[in-house]
């Protein structure tokens, strides 16, 4: 005894469906690109809006801090070797009490930066104060460990070139001393750090003989509510003798290239969901007019116009349903690839998309119902039984 | 006496100008088996079309049942029409995707709830239990002719319409189809209406009435 | 403006007298009449109350009322799915008992009474002479007359197919009474009962959990401690609360799911048993409407708790400093009146610690200093509203008599002495007891250590 009539429903319009088995799959595919594209669309925005984010995160040390004399590279700031004659420098102490005075909360990391002989040749050293790189720079890749007292890191593509590997003891020479110093790590962050040798800031201070001098000043400012403008320009108040600025270049080149990339998948769905909105419609309507015979038995045999416009609907929902799915599933592959190509990210899974793609194909399907629905509603059952 | 099921008064029905059904007085008594003949064009599918509530008149009375066709609105045709009458059309019209089984329960379907095992036993009793699964494709023309004579009893209708049942089938089929309906009406008691112009077929019934040009011009009532 | 107020509440009454006039058919002098003595027996008796006993009195009354409402329709609703799974026990005497016209005037008077009042509740009783009283019973039965009959005239006009079970019947009834009775902040029932149910997995942790269950291990405790937060914060209430709230209605949607059709396998005509079906399949679905109405209600009234429209007085701390005695002194008449009865909140630093705490008249006549968080939730603070103060975490409410004892969600009160020139806390006292308080209860909730 098979008595559900919902059932029934389902079990007609799959068979309707296989039976026309070119047309379904075309309506398919015709929805699964339009849903596919609007998901891609929504994956690759909202997973780029977030990296974006991160990217600014990251290399937000939104602000620096440099001397006024010092030519500035954005993002590299600091001397270039060669060019020593007259390194200028901050004073430590005056830019801590101006910090502390602004009232900013904001994650500070010092460096210092020189050069000190290594086997017969000069080396770039950066002084820091790891803690603060660690919370500054998480995206750091370190094998090894942080180094304790006595230890340093050594930058990926300096440590390849010296052949130094983690546990070896390097003997570096400065003005007044020499310093012995284990390698606890090698780091690698794919910027200009991997070829740099870091130790902790006092030592350095000490081997350059240059006690309370910084190069360079990394500021993480949580701006909130106020912006990073006016930090900087609050902050260079205090600070004459330093420049202060603002360090966003990075994160503006990927906002730019994802609004573009936006943009132009904004376009493209556009023009898929008209057209496929409008070939659902086309096929609907062929498909209907072929089945008219069909509608009128239905009619003839005595189901009201709504119960028979209830079966076409199904099958519209059905292929909505369909199209959603295989649209959410085909969508994250492309939104995958554009993020590959693009942004050199991979993007994220997220499951709530897959709601805006049903939303989509389901939609589309059903749009393109409506003219046909109609027709379904007035055909008449006599003349269509005729052949006319 | 036994009461009418049809009846009709003055029952026009014209399409523009042309009147495919000038003014038609009926009785058709309960259980009857009417035969109606005429060339194409005659009126008789109008009449039946009426009759079975497919199609409205253009004057004139029309109860069917005790119901006033006139007075039902779309939504109360198509109820009367699932549970009142059963047709049987010429050219079978089955839907294509459908097994034979699945054709009978579409019927069960728009009448109240599917029911595949009495859908089955309809088949049987027609003598088509060897072919529940086939498509109508897979179906000779009299075996499709038996699928839709399943169809159209299974929701035990008062009434039963035949729009040339036999019109495509060759002689054998014709005489084992004729013979399944009169064994069925003999135990379901409905009443047929045959539309035919095969003489032999319009002879299985009680009375023939012949329609020409939308006009009833001669009745003639069988001898059994 | 205050007939505006009163229109959910008359409406809800309204779609209640229309469902006992469903849900009892044949029966609709008698349920017209108890429903109506009933109402002006609600609104009377409470307002009765409000002259002789404090409000907290009466609103515990009414409250206690609805919530024994909302237990009935637990039972009634596990009875109801009980039967549809087709257990062989019918209680004879209990079907004869609800299509007595007896059964039909006890229900109707109830919910007449509770309706009545939960609408008077919504009024400000000020006028508690006896003149108001003798106003008041005419006005009440007028009104009750109105409804009743108005609805009356709907009903006879709704379809035939509009049925109303006897599970669905009470359980439209309770929505609607606990819809009506949500917005009326003190007789709301969804907040306490999530607040309980925090309570409760808080209790349930401290007592097994963490003194017995976790070994106090390093590795264990991080990632347990991540889920045990899951129980001590407010979403274990709000979905606790949820659960309980809305289970009645769904127990009573799933029983009509459930419930048998008519044997039909003697009938011989299949088209007849056919049909005999699809009514009876079509008359179960029909049925489902007035179940899935009453969790529409339910819902709303849950909205209409977690999201009250009542605007809060919530003023901004005002900054205090102590004396070089360690002594924050606040002038009783001073930038804010401390004796006006409102809530007056003050923010303390020291040492980069903030502590807010607020000072208030209680109706008693008496002051309270307290702190601005609880014993159990993060210290989102208290805002005023309507006899009560409200906890913004949990959303209880703590009636204004009980500010500034201890316990549950009510602040944390601070000793303070009064003198002529003010209230006088002891600062260390302050920023200690606020240390303690939001260390030991946001430790928890931010997931762990």
């Amino acid at each position: 005894m098979n008595m559900n009539r919902r059932r029934w429903l389902i079990h007609l319009v799959l068979r309707a469906l296989a039976h026309r088995k070119g047309r379904t799959l075309l309506l398919l595919a015709v929805l699964a690109m339009a849903s596919s594209l609007a998901t891609a669309l929504g994956i690759v925005s909202s997973s780029m809006e977030k990296r974006v984010a991160e990217e600014v995160r990251k290399y937000g040390a939104n602000l620096i801090v440099i001397p006024e004399s010092a030519r500035l590279d954005i993002g590299s700031g600091g001397l270039n070797f060669g060019v020593v004659s007259e390194p200028a420098y901050l004073q430590q102490r005056p830019v801590e009490e101006a910090l502390a005075k602004s009232g900013l909360k904001a994650e500070v990391s010092f460096h210092l930066r020189g050069a000190l002989h290594m086997k017969d040749a000069d080396i770039m050293v950066e002084g820091v104060n790891f803690s603060d790189i660690r919370r500054l720079f998480p995206w750091w890749q370190l094998k090894g460990n942080w180094p304790a007292a006595g230890e340093t890191v050594v930058g990926n593509d300096l440590a390849s070139r010296m052949k130094l590997k983690a546990g070896d003891v390097v003997e570096l020479v400065g003005i007044n001393s020499k310093i012995l110093l284990r390698i606890s790590g090698i780091v690698s962050s794919g910027g200009e750090e991997d070829d740099l040798l870091f130790m902790a800031l006092p030592e350095l201070q000490q081997a350059l003989g240059l006690g309370g001098r910084l190069t360079l000043v990394r500021l993480m400012v949580t701006a909130g509510g106020s912006s990073l403008k006016t930090c900087a320009s609050s902050l260079q108040m205090l600070m004459p003798t330093a420049k202060v600025s603002e360090v966003r270049q990075t994160a503006r080149t990927s906002e730019g290239l994802l609004a573009k990339v936006k943009l132009l998948m904004l376009m493209v769905t556009a023009v898929v969901l008209v057209s496929a909105g409008s070939s659902v419609a086309g096929t609907m309507s062929t498909t209907v007019l072929e089945r008219g015979k069909e509608i009128g038995l239905m009619k003839a045999m005595g189901g009201t116009r709504r119960e028979v416009i209830l079966i076409f609907c199904g099958e519209a929902v059905m292929l909505g349903v369909l199209g959603g799915v295989a649209g959410y599933l085909f969508g994250s592959v492309i939104a995958q690839f554009i993020t590959k190509t693009v942004f050199a990210s991979s993007a994220e899974f997220i499951p709530w998309i897959a709601v805006i793609s049903m939303g989509v194909s389901l939609f589309l399907a059903l749009l393109g119902s409506i003219g046909p629905m109609i027709s379904v509603f007035k055909l008449d059952p006599v003349r269509s039984l005729r052949g006319e | 006496m036994v009461e009418s099921i049809i009846e009709t008064n003055g029952l026009t029905r014209s399409y523009g100008d042309i009147c495919a059904l000038k003014p038609l007085d009926l009785q058709v008594p309960e259980g009857e088996w009417l035969s109606v003949m005429g060339h194409s064009g005659s009126g008789k599918s109008t009449l039946m079309n009426l009759v079975g509530g497919l199609d409205r008149p253009t004057a004139g009375s029309l109860r069917v049942g005790g119901e006033d066709l006139l007075a039902l609105s779309e939504d109360g045709l198509a109820r009367f029409r699932r549970e009142f009458v059963g047709i049987i059309f010429q050219q079978h019209h089955m839907v294509p995707y459908l097994t034979a089984v699945e054709n009978v329960m579409l019927a069960q379907y728009f009448h109240s709830v599917p029911d595949e095992a009495e859908a089955r036993s309809a088949l049987e009793r027609v003598g088509l239990g060897h072919r529940l699964k086939n498509r109508p494709g897979e179906l000779s023309g009299g075996e499709q002719q038996r699928v839709c004579i399943a169809r159209a009893i299974i929701n035990s209708p008062k009434l039963l319409l035949g729009d040339e049942p036999t019109g495509n089938l060759d002689h054998k089929s014709t005489v084992m189809v004729m013979e399944l309906l009169k064994e069925l009406r003999a135990e379901e008691r409905f009443t047929v209406i045959m539309v035919t112009h095969n003489q032999d077929v319009a002879a299985w019934g009680d009375r023939t009435i012949y329609l020409d040009d939308g006009v009833l011009v001669r009745e003639e009532r069988m001898k059994s | 403006m205050v007939a505006v107020k009163l229109i959910p509440h008359i409406l809800s009454w309204a779609g209640i007298v229309l469902v006992l006039l469903r849900g009892f058919p044949g029966r609709r002098s008698v349920v017209t009449l108890t429903s109506i003595s009933g109402f002006v027996i609600g609104v009377v008796g409470t307002f009765t109350l409000f002259r002789s006993f404090p409000g907290t009195v009466v609103f515990g009354i009414v409250t206690s009322a609805l919530g024994v409402v909302f237990l009935l329709i637990w039972g009634i609703s596990v009875a109801s799915i009980y039967r549809s799974t087709g257990r062989g026990v019918t209680f004879l005497w209990v079907e004869r008992l609800v299509n007595t016209s007896l059964c039909a005037g006890m229900v109707a008077a109830i919910a007449g009474v509770v309706a009545g009042a939960v609408g008077i509740c919504r009024l400000p009783v000020t006028d508690k002479t006896v003149l108001g009283l003798s106003l008041l019973v005419p006005a009440s039965g007028a009104v009750a007359y109105a409804v009743a009959y108005a609805t009356l005239a709907i009903e006879k006009r709704l379809p035939k197919s509009f049925a109303v079970s006897p599970y669905g019947m009470p359980t439209a009834v309770a929505a609607l009474l606990l819809f009506s009775s949500s917005s009326i902040l003190r007789l709301d029932l969804f907040s306490p009962l999530s607040m309980k149910v925090m309570k409760f997995a808080h209790d349930f942790v401290h007592q097994f959990m963490e003194s017995m269950l976790i070994p106090d291990h390093v590795f264990i405790q991080s990632y347990l401690w991540r889920y045990i937060g899951l129980l001590f914060g407010k979403e274990i209430g709000f979905w606790g609360g949820l659960f309980i709230w809305f289970t009645p209605a769904l127990l009573v949607l799933l029983a009509g799911q459930f419930e048998r059709l008519p044997p039909v396998a003697h009938i011989r005509q299949g088209a007849q048993r056919r049909k005999i079906l699809a009514a009876a399949i079509r008359e179960r679905r029909f049925r489902l409407v007035i179940p899935l109405i009453s969790l529409l209600f339910f819902v709303a009234a849950a909205y209409q708790s977690r999201f009250p429209s009542v605007e809060y007085w919530d003023p901004k701390p005002i900054v205090v400093t102590a004396t070089s005695s360690g002594e924050i002194i606040i002038p009783k008449k001073g930038e804010v009146d401390l004796e006006d009865g409102k809530l007056h909140k003050f923010l303390f630093n020291r040492g980069g610690k903030d502590a807010r705490f607020f000072v208030l008249m209680g109706p008693a006549g008496q002051l309270t200093v307290d702190l601005d968080a609880c014993a159990i939730c993060k210290p989102d603070g208290y805002g005023q509203a309507d006899g009560t103060v409200i906890c913004y975490y949990c959303k209880t409410l703590i009636p204004l008599e009980t500010v500034g004892k201890p316990g549950g969600c009510n602040p944390v009160p601070i000793t303070f002495a009064e003198k002529d020139d003010g209230v006088h806390i002891d600062a260390l006292t302050l920023i200690n007891e606020w240390g303690n308080t939001v260390q030991s209860t946001s430790k928890i909730k931010e997931g762990g250590k």
